[in-house]
């Protein structure tokens, strides 16, 4: 089983790259570390990025989550090939582009592509952004998922995520002690569904939202809480039709031994304890 | 000195009193405790009641306190009437139908009608809402005052309130460690500006928030985070105008001789430190 060391970073393709810049800038709140003619990098936390955004034709997206070294990308290459993946291993170049120092890439049955990478870039310099989000950093991906449990089997299989709950066939998976890191939520097509930021409190998360809309930014899910992970939650557009959360105050499960994955009622109330309105039909129960 | 030792309920005149009662159960989430001939009494906790809607003029309005003992509600007769209040004291059957053993009325300068209750009835049977409004139960006003500056005094030097902070002129009033139990905000016109019940969490704030928004019910402020009282809130309209809150999480003032009083701008900042705005007379310029 191959050990996944933490969530890393999102990358994003997008054909306006300065649409996209100032959205992750001035509104979602981080802080770009690097800037070249056709990749923008934001930091979130300690982490030298969480978010690039690079020039392409069309919007695409990248997950990238950690392993501890080349040993352990070699066995994740055999292991995914075994399982029916074909991964691709990154150039030299490509993994500079990435700041890492090896990658290999691969797509789930639903057509989300994931980066495998060994010794991502840290920061000694913590983030420092232009506004005062509060965000404490990259926190879980929602994904779309058509592939009807591949995807749950690829990364509580193959790799060592845990399934903490599901909500239908929605799951969600754990790497660490974080409720969950990624979840999988069946839908008609694949792709990223949003990207979570974590933000230090409840009083951050309210007051973001009322940015949001002060800025005319359309919120598409909450203010709310999620029953499974007891988070707070706050999703809303992004650039290409990419959402983006503010979560906070989730769950931690300190005991794999004792923690059991809870199934919840595919209905509306197993997404939100506080009955608000959401637009995504994934969400919708 | 007159010692305050809670705020026991308040009687409201209604033109609609089936739709008030509706309001206050199906909305509000309190629970009829009993219908007599000359109105509707609520309750929302231990106490047999602390709201009453009658037929009449909806201006009409009443805010009682309670006193420790008869000689408190003598002294208080005998105070208030040498400052020149008119004092009422209150009949057998008005008593009974106050449920207490004995009252008496007055005008507080402002002209608000003010009752001091001694042995309001508690009740055997707990509080159970129509809606699970999470309500804990009632537990401050906010009063008008013409002139705050003359009222304050009168609250803090002819009873026993002491200043727990200041919006602009508005002083928040508290008679135990509760941050607040008596309000007043600058106004024209005499009148309860607004009935506070609290909930048992944030969640139960935002989830009225939704139930309340779906039911067209007419919010005026919030949801939001009070910088003075750190509660969370919500403030909506009932019938005739009548503004009533929701919160959660009120400061406890337990050491009167270290605790000072703030000073906040009478803007919404001073009102919420999550970014709303209030759309209440009484709390804008």
């Amino acid at each position: 089983m191959i050990a996944i060391e933490q969530l890393r970073y999102v990358r994003l393709g997008t054909p306006d790259l300065a649409a996209a810049t100032d959205f992750a800038q001035r509104i979602l709140g981080l802080q770009i570390v690097d800037k070249t003619p056709d990749q923008v990098f934001f930091r979130s936390d300690y982490r030298d990025h969480t978010l690039v955004y690079a020039r392409a034709d069309k919007p695409s997206c990248a997950v990238a989550l950690e392993v501890r070294d080349l040993e352990t990308l070699d066995a994740a290459e055999k292991a995914l090939a075994a399982a029916g993946y074909a991964a691709t291993r990154g150039t030299a170049e490509a993994a500079e582009r990435r700041k890492v120092k090896h990658f290999l890439s691969f797509a789930d049955r639903s057509g989300n592509v994931f980066e495998l990478v060994v010794r991502p870039l840290q920061s000694g310099w913590r983030y420092f952004p232009a506004r005062d989000a509060g965000i404490l950093g990259l926190e879980d991906i929602a994904l779309r998922s058509t592939a009807n449990g591949a995807e749950e089997a690829l990364w509580t299989k193959v790799f060592n995520g845990r399934v903490s709950d599901w909500v239908g066939e929605a799951a969600y998976i754990r790497f660490d002690d974080a409720h969950h890191r990624l979840a999988f939520h069946p839908s008609s097509r694949g792709g990223p569904l949003a990207i979570e930021y974590a933000v230090e409190d409840v009083d951050l998360l309210m007051q973001n939202s009322y940015f949001l809309r002060a800025m005319q930014v359309r919120i598409v899910d909450g203010p709310g809480r999620r029953p499974s992970s007891n988070q707070l939650f706050l999703t809303f557009a992004g650039p290409d039709g990419v959402l983006f959360s503010y979560v906070a105050e989730g769950a931690k499960i300190a005991d794999e031994e004792k923690h059991r994955p809870r199934q919840f009622a595919k209905n509306r109330r197993s997404f939100c304890a506080w009955g608000s309105d959401c637009e995504i039909p994934e969400l919708q129960g | 000195m007159i010692r305050l030792q809670d705020v026991s309920y308040v009687r409201l005149g209604t033109a609609d009193l089936e739709g008030s009662t509706r309001f206050a159960t199906e909305y509000l989430g309190l629970e009829v405790s009993e219908r007599s001939k000359d109105g509707i009494y609520f309750k929302s906790d231990e106490r047999e009641h602390t709201l009453f809607y009658f037929e009449g003029d909806p201006r009409d309005h009443v805010a009682a306190f309670e006193v420790g003992s008869r000689e408190d509600l003598e002294d208080a007769a005998r105070e208030l009437e040498a400052l020149g209040h008119a004092v009422h004291g209150g009949t057998a059957a008005e008593a009974e139908s106050r449920k207490v053993k004995d009252f008496i009325a007055f005008n507080d300068p402002s002209g608000n009608r003010i009752e001091l209750v001694w042995r309001p009835a508690y009740s055997g049977q707990r509080y159970h809402g129509l809606r699970d409004a999470g309500i804990t139960g009632f537990s401050h006003i906010g009063l008008c005052s013409t002139n705050p500056a003359r009222d304050e005094l009168f609250w803090t030097r002819v009873c026993n309130a002491r200043v727990s902070d200041r919006i602009g002129e508005a002083p928040l009033l508290r008679i135990d460690e509760v941050h607040h139990t008596i309000a007043l905000f600058p106004s024209p016109t005499k009148g309860i500006q607004h009935i506070n019940h609290q909930v048992e969490s944030g969640d139960d704030v935002m989830r009225s928030f939704n139930f309340l928004n779906e039911r067209q019910v007419r919010m005026v402020f919030g949801p939001g985070r009070h910088p003075t009282s750190s509660a969370r809130f919500l403030y909506f309209e009932g019938p005739d105008g009548m503004v009533f809150e929701y919160s959660s999480g009120v400061k406890s003032i337990a050491d009167e001789l270290l605790y000072r009083e703030h000073q906040y701008p009478f803007d919404p900042k001073g009102f919420c430190k999550w970014g709303a705005k209030p759309n209440i007379p009484e709390f804008q310029k």
